[in-house]
């Protein structure tokens, strides 16, 4: 058959018809998406380190800016990104594992006032973390007079108070979750002896593992992005700071924007968040999803 | 038989590991207590109590699971709301930061007036030899001599001997008397220094010969709770917002941190200043989230829709990139995309070969800051009306086709309102989410450009939440904690009504009763 006989194929009419303009439209959302991430990579390996003048392809490539980061010793990446490791997992496993608790009871057990809690964790959250920022901070300084290691600067309170600060999204989530794991695995379990919290251990988490991931994960995230409650408790030594806090000095340093070793730095912060999102990306769609869609 | 011994184990190991725990709880709470940290104190000893009664006393269950997350949640979520609503109903804010006595004691000792019919008394200077501080030695009021610093002052025991014709001393025990030359190089710390006299009489260097005498105009009569100006006569006494007052208004300014009830919400509807851009705030504040939701919905709705077409091949590339900016650090991508804005050299301008005021002009930046908040939300809104569309049960759109439906009409008429009612609570959910959306406005444009009628707080781009914030912790007039407070009270009612209201429309509610 000739080129142009199967050109004018019912089939290439069809694709032609119905779904040329579908990948046409992905583009321009492709273009939408990744725009922010191009520049970033763009400047990250600029050497000028001006995102205001960049070029896409920069004219002066080289890992200046790399090399910059690293050996600022005043600014040090390297602890940063430690800080941030230790903090945001934490925090990430603390939220998912208190949640996981909460959930678990208030999906299989029936008890006066249930309805209330799971309302009452939700709304308490509503309120802004943020502008109790200076309680928060007094509370810290109260507990470092009397434990060191509770105190300001410190990571320990920090993974504490935010230990608890995602529970009402994280309950809801693996509730509903653990709400479509028949219950009948749990009776079964029940009449072979197993409590009620080797049900949990046994049978429960080994089937909501995708569930666990996309809460993880979504913790994580949002572990990543804290900056000002961070600050505010580990205080401006910049051996303490997050990459969150830290990168920051960057751009609201006192000479001005440096977008150079800014990016090369959020590049580098990206690269395995979005790795893992495109890892895991199957279990967090799902997870997403039957979140919201399932009752 | 084994069994039974190895589960005997595993409980008396869980006993004990409960037993350390609680006494931990309980040594720390006796630390705090002995530090007089009362609230904290009595946090860790209630907490004690209760994770005993809930372990091994109480026979219910769900107490178990809840307790850590109630516990965590209480110390640092519902005990700071509480203290800052207790905040709200004060006047805390620079210039009434200190506690009344301290207020008062601060507007006596900046009341000073030197005293004219009394010339100033020459001084020297000493240097405690032990702890090399700084002293001064005067002769006052008759011809005692004392030595004293800020803190301290004691009568010196002279000898004939050690005074020099012209009246100075010599030779003190135990401190070296400097040369006027050697005082200059203390020029800093005599400036700092203070002697207060019993009489309220206070002497300070006036240069490094003489000291200036001088006395408070101002007398606190406790008993009638006033401050008397004793070179006016003028009468002060406290007025309602936690200051000293004439009876002409006239106040004494520090004032004092005060309990002022309902009046920082009452002055967000009568105070002009407060109400003008706070009123601003607020249509953005929904007109932001409404905005957004709709936006982004419609987006990935219209994404969904494109993207949910049985022939067409790598739609899973196509979603993997579609929510690449769920997994960037907003935090960071953020701060990329306040450079991507610059006006004319910015990547973007330059791209549309535009200049445009991007983050200066008002409506530029309400745009600019509703793209990228479209670019963070679109990705989630696409994953979950996918979801809710191949959720839609098939039978239907068939039963639909069969019966002549036209494809639009089967999208207005069956798709649409099944896919809406399925993410109706979600939809709020977000809302709540944009209207509390703290990072995007303050990373973006700072909340900026700012009213020129604000004092220099409010912004067009500003939304209650990041206004409130530079309110109390950045405000260019002086952070006034009680009216920001105040405002986040507002603020956690309005988002709070709006996610009761989509709690209750939520399957997973109904499913509770």
């Amino acid at each position: 058959m000739s080129t142009l006989l199967s050109f004018n194929s019912k089939k290439t009419r069809f694709w032609l018809k119905k779904v040329l303009w579908r990948h046409l439209v992905g583009l321009v959302v492709i273009a939408f998406s990744v725009f922010p991430l191009v520049w970033m990579i763009s400047a990250a390996f600029d050497a000028t380190g001006q995102i205001s003048t960049q070029q896409l392809i920069p004219l002066h490539r080289g890992l200046d800016n790399f090399t910059q980061l690293f050996s600022n010793t005043g600014k040090p990446f390297l602890t940063w990104a430690r800080n941030s490791l230790v903090i945001a997992l934490s925090a990430a496993a603390l939220q998912v594992a208190i949640g996981a608790l909460a959930a678990y009871s208030l999906s299989r057990h029936r008890f006066k006032g249930r309805k209330l809690t799971l309302t009452t964790i939700l709304i308490v959250q509503m309120f802004p973390q943020l502008l109790a920022a200076t309680t928060l901070f007094l509370i810290i300084n109260t507990f470092g007079k009397s434990f060191v290691f509770l105190g300001l600067g410190h990571q320990l309170p920090l993974i504490l108070i935010f230990g608890g600060s995602a529970l009402g999204v994280n309950t809801w989530m693996l509730k509903s979750f653990f709400d479509t794991l028949p219950t009948e695995i749990d009776e079964a379990a029940k009449i072979d002896g197993a409590g009620h919290f080797e049900i949990f251990l046994k049978i429960i988490i080994p089937l909501a593992t995708p569930i666990f991931v996309v809460t993880f994960l979504l913790s994580l995230i949002g572990m990543l992005n804290e900056y000002l409650i961070t600050s505010v408790i580990l205080g401006l030594d910049s051996k303490n700071m997050t990459v969150a806090v830290g990168l920051q000095q960057f751009i609201y340093g006192q000479y001005g924007k440096n977008w150079g070793p800014f990016t090369a730095g959020a590049l580098l912060a990206t690269i395995p968040v979005l790795a893992l999102f495109i890892f895991l990306q199957k279990h967090l769609v799902s997870g997403l999803v039957s979140g919201s869609t399932k009752g | 038989m084994t069994t039974v011994n190895l589960k005997s184990i595993s409980k008396s190991f869980k006993y004990a590991l409960s037993f350390i725990f609680v006494l931990l709880i309980l040594i720390m709470g006796a630390k705090l207590f002995r530090d007089k940290a009362w609230f904290l104190a009595s946090f860790f000893f209630f907490s004690a109590g209760l994770i005993i009664y809930v372990y091994s006393i109480s026979k219910k269950t769900p107490g178990k699971y809840l307790l850590p997350g109630v516990l965590l949640l209480t110390l640092f979520h519902i005990y700071p709301a509480f203290y800052s609503g207790a905040v709200a109903f004060t006047n805390d804010s620079n210039g009434h930061q200190l506690s009344k006595q301290q207020a008062i004691a601060a507007i006596i000792q900046d009341s000073r007036v030197p005293i004219d019919s009394q010339p100033p008394i020459p001084y020297q200077t000493l240097i405690e030899t032990n702890s090399s501080k700084v002293f001064i030695l005067f002769k006052y009021p008759d011809s005692t001599y004392w030595i004293a610093n800020s803190g301290t002052i004691r009568k010196l025991k002279t000898n004939l001997k050690d005074i020099a014709p012209d009246g100075k001393i010599i030779k003190v025990d135990g401190f070296k008397v400097l040369t006027p030359a050697q005082t200059e190089s203390y020029t800093s710390e005599l400036q700092n220094l203070t002697v207060e006299l019993d009489s309220g009489v206070s002497l300070q260097p006036q240069d490094l010969e003489f000291l200036e005498v001088s006395k408070p105009s101002f007398i606190y009569k406790a008993s009638k709770d006033q401050l008397v100006n004793v070179l006016t006569g003028e009468i002060y006494s406290p007025n309602n917002n936690g200051q000293m007052a004439s009876s002409s208004g006239e106040v004494i300014l520090p004032g004092w941190k005060a309990t002022i009830g309902w009046r920082n919400f009452t002055s967000i509807i009568t105070d002009k200043e407060i109400r003008r851009p706070l009123l601003a705030v607020l249509i953005w504040t929904f007109v932001n989230a409404f905005l957004l939701v709709l936006l982004s919905f419609l987006m990935g709705l219209t994404l969904a829709l494109i993207f949910n077409f049985p022939y067409l091949r790598s739609k899973r590339f196509y979603r993997t990139i579609f929510i690449t900016p769920l997994a960037i650090p907003s935090v960071l991508s953020l701060l990329v995309w306040s450079g991507l804005f610059t006006t004319g050299t910015g990547v973007i301008d330059r791209l549309f070969h535009i200049s445009t005021p991007w983050l200066t002009h008002p409506w530029w930046a309400r745009v600019a800051v509703l793209i990228v908040e479209l670019w963070i939300t679109f990705p989630y809104m696409f994953l979950i009306s996918t979801g809710a569309i191949q959720a839609i049960p098939n039978e239907i759109l068939e039963a639909a086709q069969i019966d002549g439906a036209s494809p639009l009409k089967s999208f207005t008429q069956i798709k649409l309102p099944l896919v809406v009612r399925t993410l109706a609570p979600l939809l709020v959910a977000s809302t709540a989410m944009a209207l509390n959306n703290f990072g995007a406005i303050y990373l973006l444009t700072g909340g900026g450009p700012t009213f020129s009628n604000s004092n220099g707080n409010a912004g067009a781009t500003d939304i209650l939440i990041s206004y409130t914030y530079k309110l109390a912790f950045n405000s260019q007039e002086g952070n006034n904690y009680g009216l920001a407070s105040a405002l986040s009270i507002l603020n956690f009612i309005l988002v709070g009504l709006i996610s009761i209201y989509g709690l209750r429309k939520m399957k997973t509610m109904e499913g509770i009763n």
